[in-house]
């Protein structure tokens, strides 16, 4: 391991999925790199994220019929999925977000009222 | 996890190729996009392509997550469990081949069984509530059922109280012109009430109706489904049209729906009944004392069996007074119709049959659980690889697990499939089969087939499984496979010990069957059966309306008959051997004492014809008519009887009192006896002991319904187109029915024994085979694990009988054991075959002695390569090879 992610903090499980959500709600379709350039950047000092991780979770989301899929060529002129949200997508975030309000809020209280 | 991406986890398992590229197609875009974004910062191509790897992380951990991320991890080894267990079946097609025949020869012999035992004994008849209906028998001694007498049923329908309906059945032949050949059709004559007590209604028409059954009633007939599509070709114009039966028309009221009724009933040779017609009692009938109905009737609700048969007593002992004071001790009883169906012996056979199968199949699974564990022990050696490289053992014993599952299918499978032939094949063989039985591969016995292919592949497979699983990788690797496990080497030998057990115990019981239908084939009939030809003739009484007609009409067909050519003699008499034939009460005047004996009708040639010898006396002649002097003949039986019991030392010329059956006329007269005769066998049933005869000219008892007998000089049924011709001549509304030759109907009567004979037969040959096959895999194997041992041996100066005696050893150890066993089991187990046997001991000692040398020799066979194998060792071979 490399001296110099010690100090980035691991991602919070289930916050990889709500981070890609947010980002193809903001962004519009993205293909993956995109994605991952976009997570880098917002995150890049906090979190230690390498960028394959996001396939992963891309594949769930799929699944779960969150965000859709559909095939498009890269600036490199290559065979890529673009993502993009779904309906039930934006459904979810709105669900994702207000749950992470309402535990963040709740952490903030019990911590607040420790100190 | 919801329900949508379980399905897409599912979906993904079939498609795990297209996935696997389209994310090593999407990984290689992102590496490109990564690796020019790294160049446009200035890093140079190197750089750039491991600061983009980097970035990136592993590529093979995030495919491994991506993998078991999107399919079921457990499904997706299952599926490759299955294609390698194909894979490494068919690397080895010799014995997957053996191991797949021998359980489809398992599974399809029990799927086949478990059919027939579905449908004869687990169905429930296909009636509503079945078990409502009964049968009423009066019985003269408590072993006996008896028909009763139209008084009786009379009573019993006016002052019982148990059944919601209740019918009176008798059987009734009637000649009906079909497409202008005249045909005789089998029926029944039925009260009103008959198809309430089944709780069936026609198919199309209507029913009988309640008033139908009195006297003087309409003349009305309800028909079969399967005579309605035979004879009739399924016209609905039926139901309007007036059926000639006998001559006299009847209305045709309905159809009964296919099924049940169409099947044949629980008496060989008796067709299934296309008709049903109304008993409407005459008041001779009413008066007449002759027992010719057969009660049926279904319960009211709630009332039990024990119920309705105390009620029949009530009856019975209310209308006390107008029974005769000789039957006043009879009794009646009430027994379930469906108990009737499936006669005790035929439930004997069966059962007798599932266990033989299920022993089959348990040695057939005996015998794929050794193969098994020979190949685990060769297979060791690439288990403990895997064990060291980290595999777990339970996926390792999922893997064998699944791998004789893929066996188990492939083997039910053909086994299905052998079941399909094998139903066809025993249908028809399986004797007395009950009317209502329809045996198919129906989904009870196809679930039935599947829970036993998962059965045998655990059951085969567990022990192989459980053996690699457990044994110690360092101890496998270290002996390299140069010796065998000692443990495998023990459970295969008692494996073959019990198979040896079990072939012996079926050796036992297929003696002893084999010996008791040899038995039965050599009971002597008392009658000369080859080249003989019978059929039945029913002359109407419209044409035919007094026993004058009658007695006229017999000798002009004989001499019709003896002119056809190939015709040696022809006979005519009330019944044939074999066929059955009435009783009747004899008394000797001035003795109240009664004896009951068979009564048979006889013309002048039955008794040359059929070969019947002549003891004393004289047998008929066309003297004996009416008008002559009575006259009788009696078997040596009813000789020896009269003799016990009333002393009459010479019976010819004695006087016996019988009833003079004249046509329509019930009275008893005085008759001589004019002569003894051997003893004819008149019963289907050849255990029982000879019956004693009394025969009566045929003219002088005159019967409408007689039967030819008819000897040839060559082939018997190639005439029966000019005996059909002859008949035809002399009346050609006659029909001729029920042909069969005598040596048929004798085959017949063997038939509640032929059957389960060869069928455990060749179980028991099946068993050995299996137990041979298992030995033989046993010694081969342990001959080729010991070579070193042996090879070491014969360099020491051993001999080839020495290393012959060391096989030997081997085998006689697992054979004593398993005779040792099979031979207790079969004296403890025999027993079973009980009333199948016929004078035959169940503790025959020829049969033990027959299953000691049976799978003796087979033993030998089975040992006699593998010995040769081992005494052909070439040391220097053995001890350079390594194993």
């Amino acid at each position: 391991m490399s001296t110099d992610k010690t100090d980035k903090k691991e991602l919070l499980s289930g916050t990889l999925d709500l981070l890609i959500l947010k980002t193809l709600d903001t962004m519009g379709a993205l293909h993956g790199y995109a994605i991952a350039r976009r997570l880098e950047q917002m995150s890049a000092s906090v979190m230690r994220l390498s960028q394959g991780s996001i396939y992963p979770a891309l594949i769930r989301l799929e699944q779960n019929g969150w965000i859709a899929t559909k095939w498009g060529i890269s600036e490199t002129n290559r065979k890529v999925k673009i993502y993009s949200l779904t309906r039930a997508g934006t459904k979810r975030l709105q669900i994702e977000v207000a749950n992470w309000e309402q535990a963040t809020a709740l952490v903030a209280r019990v911590l607040g009222a420790k100190a | 996890m919801t329900p949508r991406r379980l399905l897409h986890r599912l979906l993904a398992l079939g498609r795990q190729g297209r996935l696997d590229r389209e994310l090593d197609d999407e990984v290689q875009a992102h590496l490109e996009l990564a690796e020019r974004d790294a160049l446009a910062r200035g890093l140079s191509p190197d750089e750039a392509r491991a600061e983009a790897r980097r970035a990136f992380g592993g590529i093979a951990q995030m495919k491994e997550v991506h993998r078991d991320g999107r399919s079921a991890r457990w499904l997706e080894n299952l599926a490759r469990d299955v294609r390698y267990g194909v894979a490494s079946l068919r690397r080895e097609p010799v014995f997957t081949l053996v191991a797949v025949s021998v359980l489809a020869l398992g599974i399809g012999a029990n799927t086949a069984m478990f059919s027939l035992v579905d449908g004869i004994l687990f169905q429930p008849l296909p009636f509503p509530n079945p078990d409502r209906i009964v049968r009423i028998w009066e019985s003269p001694t408590p072993d006996t059922s008896n028909s009763t007498t139209t008084s009786t049923f009379e009573e019993l329908q006016r002052r019982s109280r148990s059944f919601a309906a209740l019918s009176a059945e008798s059987e009734s032949t009637a000649t009906v012109p079909i497409n202008g050949e005249p045909t005789r059709l089998t029926g029944r004559y039925v009260s009103a009430d008959h198809f309430a007590v089944f709780g069936v209604q026609p198919l199309i028409g209507r029913n009988f109706r309640p008033e139908e059954d009195r006297a003087g009633a309409a003349r009305v007939v309800i028909l079969s489904h399967a005579a309605w599509q035979q004879h009739f070709g399924g016209d609905r114009g039926i139901l309007d049209r007036d059926l000639l039966l006998d001559d006299e028309p009847y209305k045709v009221i309905g159809v009964l729906p296919p099924g049940a009724f169409d099947r044949h009933s629980s008496r060989p040779l008796v067709d299934p009944a296309s008709f049903w017609r109304l008993n409407a009692f005459t008041p001779e009938e009413r008066a007449a004392s002759s027992h010719w109905l057969n009660p049926i009737g279904r319960l009211k609700p709630g009332v039990s069996l024990a119920q309705a048969q105390a009620d029949v007593l009530a009856v019975r002992s209310q209308i006390a007074g107008q029974i005769p004071a000789w039957k006043q001790d009879w009794s009646m009883k009430v027994e379930p119709f469906d108990e009737l169906l499936v006669g005790d012996r035929l439930r004997q056979s069966i059962y007798l049959a599932l266990g033989a199968v299920v022993l089959v199949l348990l040695i057939a699974c005996a015998n794929i659980t050794s193969l098994l564990l020979g190949r685990s022990a060769a297979r060791r050696k690439e288990m403990a690889v895997r064990v060291a490289l980290g595999a777990g053992r339970g996926r390792l014993a999922a893997q064998l697990l699944t791998e004789t599952l893929v066996l188990g299918a492939l083997g039910g499978a053909a086994g299905v499939g052998l079941a399909v032939f094998l139903i066809q094949l025993a249908v028809p063989l399986v004797p007395a089969m009950p009317f209502t039985a329809e045996v198919a591969l129906n989904w009870r016995v196809l679930a039935f087939a599947v829970a036993m292919v998962l059965a045998v592949s655990v059951l085969v497979g567990v022990l192989p499984a459980i053996r690699v699983s457990t044994g110690s990788a360092v101890v496998a690797l270290n002996q390299a496979g140069r010796g065998s496990s000692g443990v495998n080497d023990r459970a295969r030998r008692l494996i073959v010990a019990a198979e040896v057990a079990v072939s012996v115990i079926l050796i036992c019981g297929a003696f002893l069957l084999f010996k008791s239908l040899g038995r039965l084939q050599q009971v002597d009939i008392g009658a000369r059966i080859d080249r003989v030809v019978t059929m039945s003739v029913d002359l109407p009484y419209e044409r035919y309306p007094s026993g004058h007609h009658l007695a006229a009409f017999y000798p002009m067909l004989i001499e019709r008959l003896q002119a056809v050519p190939g015709v040696e003699s022809a006979a005519i008499a009330g019944d044939v051997p074999l066929e059955g034939t009435g009783g009747e009460n004899l008394r000797m005047p001035g003795r109240d004492e009664r004896l009951l004996v068979r009564f048979k009708r006889a013309d002048a040639a039955y008794f040359s014809t059929l070969g019947i010898p002549v003891i004393a006396g004289r047998g008929f002649t066309p003297e004996d008519r009416i008008g002559t002097p009575y006259v009788v003949v009696v078997n040596e039986g009813l000789a020896r009887r009269l003799r016990d019991r009333f002393g009459v030392t010479n019976p010819i010329g004695a006087t016996v009192d019988l009833p003079a059956l004249g046509f329509g006329r019930d009275r008893r007269a005085e008759m001589t006896i004019v002569g003894v005769i051997g003893n004819e066998r008149v019963d289907g049933d050849l255990r029982r002991p000879a019956s004693e005869i009394a025969y009566v000219p045929l003219a002088q008892a005159p019967r409408m319904q007689v039967k030819l007998a008819v000897r040839t000089r060559g082939d018997a049924l190639a005439v029966v187109p000019a005996i059909r011709e002859a008949v035809r001549q002399l009346d050609p509304r006659l029909a001729l029915a029920d042909i069969h030759t005598m040596e048929e109907i004798w085959g017949r009567s063997l038939s509640g024994l032929r059957e389960p004979v060869w069928l455990i037969g060749i179980f028991a040959l099946v068993s050995v085979l299996l137990a041979g096959i298992g030995l033989y895999g046993v010694l081969s194997h342990a001959v080729a694990q010991q070579r070193r041992e042996i090879g070491i041996r014969m360099a020491l100066g051993a001999r080839a009988h020495d290393v012959l005696s060391l096989v030997a050893r081997n085998t006689l150890t697992m054979v004593i054991l398993g005779l040792g066993a099979g031979l207790a089991g079969a004296f403890v187990l025999t027993r079973v075959t009980g009333s199948l046997l016929f004078e035959v001991s169940a503790r025959d000692p020829w049969a033990f002695v027959a299953g000691a040398i049976g799978m003796g020799l087979v033993a030998m066979v089975a040992a006699l390569v593998p010995a040769r194998r081992a005494s052909r060792v070439d040391p220097t071979l053995a001890l350079r090879s390594d194993g």
